[in-house]
């Protein structure tokens, strides 16, 4: 082989990468945003969740697809896809996916089980941004059907705030004639809600459940070492203040890690010079989140009070929504259940 | 057979190694993911390559980083045999065939460690199992000089220098 035979070759695997990247390029990004958009209309199912997670990892920049998305999550006849869309819309367009719990909480009381439970998985898939629907699904959780009361506890520890609310309703769920609601109010507090010292005893006594999958995942609860909330912030604050920007990766992090910190209350006030920043995020959930935790920490966020009156102006009518609360919040006296780890 | 067309054949052989190895290695998870796909769908091939491509970039699944990850140790072995081989041709006929020889264990152990970690992640699912995609590069990283230097031993034993008429 001759030299310049070895350069062509080289010169055709520089021109193979460029086309790979090329593709990479055109495929991901704003630049993937229409042709997703347009995949939102395929009559396959898969191929509209598909592209609703695809858009949901865009973020804001993907605002073109919010029509789309909207409809799907309102009007499309597969429930993960609309699942799908709505859980896209939280992280793209916040008064969107305010549109969507508007459209659903209605359906708690309808007379149809399916339609009930419909709304509860709707309502699950807004996360936090679906805050204003904690108390109608508290009342779902007295539904007859067990189904529903078991959606309902999904949603609400999907939600996860204000934890006033949150807290005292998943601890009556611990005590649901159903083993199955038993077991996924517990999972809330097991994976993603808080621990508070009221909640403890009630663990305690789950731990003797007939159910075994209940006793199993109480011991495991009250075992657990992350329970430790203050070592906990200090993991939530590192989350914010990461220096590796992964997209996806960082964008989960600094979602959970907030979402954990408004559950804290005046708990977390140690955190709020690392999320002063976050109300200048890109994201509009993380802007949500970050005032969250604000308000919930309430007069100990004092230092914030600045930051937070210049996200008045935030462009998303839900932050703005949120500030203000937060402002309120911080100027009068904030109480919340007292955070502890189990003994 | 004139050193001519030796010359040639090794010429075609190093470009078809460069070629393959590249065609390879960005093709393997695409071939057994959807070959794998169709099989579990009894035979709607169509239905799992529109599956694939859904997934390319779909968060979760990342097959684009996958067939990414996958590709860089054999873009690199495959540079290797260009140079490697490609300048062989003016080596001795011993050196060339020990060259090959080790080319060969290189080329059967990044094959083989490959297809087998991922034939063996789609067949065994686990929570866990997707964490090969990310350390396989590492270990060919490791193993391929190591399938190399076996296979240049082999080599070394098995083609001897001709001894000079006395």
């Amino acid at each position: 082989m001759t030299q310049k035979h070895i350069w062509l070759n080289l010169g055709g695997l520089i021109v193979l990468i460029g086309m790979i990247g090329l593709f990479y390029w055109t495929s991901t990004g704003t630049r993937a945003v229409p042709a997703m958009t347009e995949s939102l209309k395929n009559k396959d199912s898969k191929v509209r969740v598909a592209a609703a997670q695809m858009l949901a990892d865009i973020g804001p920049a993907a605002k073109a697809a919010v029509p789309n998305l909207l409809e799907q999550a309102l009007h499309d006849p597969v429930e993960y896809a609309g699942t799908t869309a709505a859980g896209a819309l939280k992280t793209i367009d916040l008064a969107a996916a305010r549109q969507v719990m508007t459209a659903y909480l209605p359906a708690l009381n309808d007379g149809d089980v399916q339609a009930r439970r419909k709304a509860c998985a709707m309502l699950e898939s807004l996360g936090p941004v679906a805050k204003p629907a904690v108390p109608a699904l508290i009342v779902a959780l007295s539904d007859v059907d067990a189904r529903i009361r078991m959606h309902a506890v999904g949603a609400i520890g999907s939600i996860g705030i204000p934890a006033t609310m949150v807290i005292p309703a998943l601890t009556k769920a611990l005590h649901d004639p159903s083993h199955a609601v038993r077991h996924r109010a517990l999972s809330q507090f097991a994976f993603s809600i808080s621990l508070t010292e009221s909640v403890l005893p009630h663990l305690k006594e789950l731990t003797e459940d007939r159910d075994l999958s209940v006793a199993i995942l109480a011991k495991s609860t009250l075992n657990s070492p992350h329970r430790q909330a203050k070592d906990r912030t200090s993991v939530y604050v590192t989350a914010l203040q990461m220096d590796i920007k992964i997209a996806d990766i960082t964008a989960a992090l600094m979602k959970d890690a907030l979402h954990k910190l408004a559950q804290l209350g005046p708990e977390a006030a140690g955190t709020v010079p690392a999320v002063i920043p976050v109300l200048k995020d890109a994201r509009p959930l993380h802007r949500y989140l970050a005032a969250e935790v604000l308000g919930a920490i309430g007069p100990g966020a004092r230092d914030a009070v600045p930051a937070l009156t210049a996200a008045l102006q935030d462009e998303d009518a839900v932050v703005r929504e949120s500030v203000a609360e937060a402002l309120r919040a911080i100027t009068t006296a904030y109480t919340s259940p007292k955070t502890t780890a189990p003994k | 057979m004139t050193t001519m067309s030796n010359g040639k054949k090794l010429t075609w052989l190093t470009g078809t190694l460069f070629w393959g190895c590249i065609a390879f290695s960005l093709t393997l998870h695409v071939v057994v993911t959807i070959a794998h796909d169709a099989v579990r769908r009894h035979g709607a091939w169509a239905e799992a390559f529109q599956d694939f491509r859904l997934h390319l970039f779909a968060p979760g699944y990342n097959f684009f980083l996958i067939g990414t990850l996958n590709t860089l140790p054999f873009v690199l072995l495959a540079i290797f045999i260009l140079f490697h081989l490609g300048t062989a041709s003016q080596q001795e006929p011993v050196i060339v065939s020990r060259r090959l020889a080790g080319v060969a264990g290189a080329l059967v152990i990044a094959v083989g460690l490959s297809a087998w970690a991922h034939i063996g992640t789609i067949l065994h699912p686990d929570a866990q199992g997707a964490l090969i995609y990310f350390f396989l590069p590492i270990y060919l990283m490791g193993l391929i000089p190591l399938g190399y230097a076996v296979g240049r031993l082999a080599g070394t034993l098995l083609f001897k220098q001709p001894v000079p008429p006395a």
